[in-house]
């Protein structure tokens, strides 16, 4: 993994032979594997319209408009994303914004400074001060209705992710 | 007053849950008679649905869900009065509490008022609780308190229920209102269609009530 580096690079003496051609990493990588585990992030920069679906955990600080279901995994909505969207999730920790129902079959978290406008269906929810939330909180029927689907064998965009630098294979590559 | 305020800080009230400090040994404890009982009822519903007219705590959350077991529905009345009163608009209160609740009557089995009337007038109150009696269902519960003392309010509740009878009350800015102090026979006339179940005069001069739908 690699990340972008904005930072002006120092001005290099002039070389007496030009450098051997090393390819350079693309300008913009916005999804990324975390090594070490399996955890997938994308980047602030990305806006996704349609369904998300993973089989390992997320990370988001992008936008998402439409559907995120990761059924095993943790879903993790950072500071800067922003979603419209229904989360499906194992565990859902909320830093940033949501605008739609949540539904964990373990958990759902929400930060400081996270805001929800949504209904919440988990058997556990954790809403810190200075959290915002605004809905209906489900632990009854999260209960009873725990039961998870397998999720697919790889994570997939199902949508149009409008960024020219991030192609879907990276998002669920192994 | 059912507490002794601490100094307001400089965070504003908003629908958000309200910035205020971490528990402190001066943050008010009350012992409640009355809680215990409006638990015990609406954890014979089954399947309860609370409503909670407080701003969102999340200490709440977890104790209902593990001993309730319910839907919990949070509606932030302090929110929508800060936000009128900030703007000057008292006035439009009873239209805005009467419109946020658009929920099927008959539908909810316990509804969490705290003090919310301290900071309603006499319309809005009315408009309010008329809504809440509709709302809940027949054998329901409503819990609330009412400020005794006419004195101008600066700050909101915010109650984390810390034991089935031991309540956490810390305070959080508000814009300053005068109290409305309704008496018993006002606070029951309020409520008309609903039981007053228990009433308890506190030692902080706020009454304690919890009501039942017949």
């Amino acid at each position: 993994m690699w990340k972008r580096d904005e930072a002006p690079r120092p001005p290099q003496p002039a070389a007496p032979t030009p450098a051997p051609a090393v390819p350079e990493p693309p300008a913009r990588v916005e999804a990324t594997r975390q090594p070490g585990r399996d955890v997938v992030n994308i980047g602030k920069s990305v806006v996704i319209k349609g369904e998300l679906s993973a089989s390992e955990d997320l990370t988001i600080e992008g936008q998402v408009e439409g559907k995120v279901d990761l059924r095993q995994n943790t879903l993790t909505i950072g500071t800067n994303a922003k979603i419209t969207a229904q989360v499906s999730a194992k565990v859902v920790i909320v830093m940033g914004h949501v605008h739609g129902n949540i539904s964990a079959t373990e958990k759902v978290d929400i930060r400081d400074n996270g805001s929800v406008d949504g209904d919440l269906s988990a058997p556990r929810v954790a809403i810190a001060e200075g959290a915002h939330f605004r809905g209906s909180i489900d632990m009854q029927q999260a209960k009873s209705g725990s039961e998870t689907k397998p999720a697919s064998a790889s994570p997939t965009v199902a949508s149009s992710v409008p960024q020219p630098h991030t192609p879907p294979a990276a998002v669920g590559a192994r | 007053m059912f507490w002794t305020p601490r100094k307001a800080t400089s965070a504003t009230a908003q629908s958000a849950a309200p910035a205020v400090a971490p528990p402190r040994p001066d943050d008010a404890l009350t012992k409640s008679k009355v809680f215990p009982k409006f638990l015990n009822a609406v954890s014979k519903q089954p399947s309860p649905i609370l409503l909670d007219l407080g701003p969102v705590v999340g200490p709440n959350i977890q104790f209902f869900g593990d001993r309730l077991a319910c839907k919990i529905v949070i509606e932030d009345v302090f929110g929508v009065i800060e936000r009128a009163a900030a703007a000057g608009d008292r006035a439009s209160l009873g239209a805005a509490l009467s419109s946020q609740f658009a929920r099927d009557e008959n539908s909810v089995d316990g509804i969490l008022c705290w003090d919310v009337f301290d900071y309603l007038d006499r319309d809005a109150g009315r408009t309010l609780a008329s809504r809440l009696t509709a709302i809940l269902k027949p054998g329901g519960s409503l819990y609330g308190f009412f400020g005794t003392t006419d004195v101008e309010l600066d700050h909101y509740s915010r109650v984390t229920v810390e034991a089935e009878d031991l309540l956490r009350v810390r305070s959080y800015p508000a814009t300053k209102v005068r109290r409305t102090v309704l008496v018993t026979r006002d606070v029951n006339r309020m409520f008309e269609g609903l039981r007053v179940a228990e009433s308890v005069l506190l030692k902080t001069s706020a009454r304690e009530c919890l009501f039942r739908k017949p």
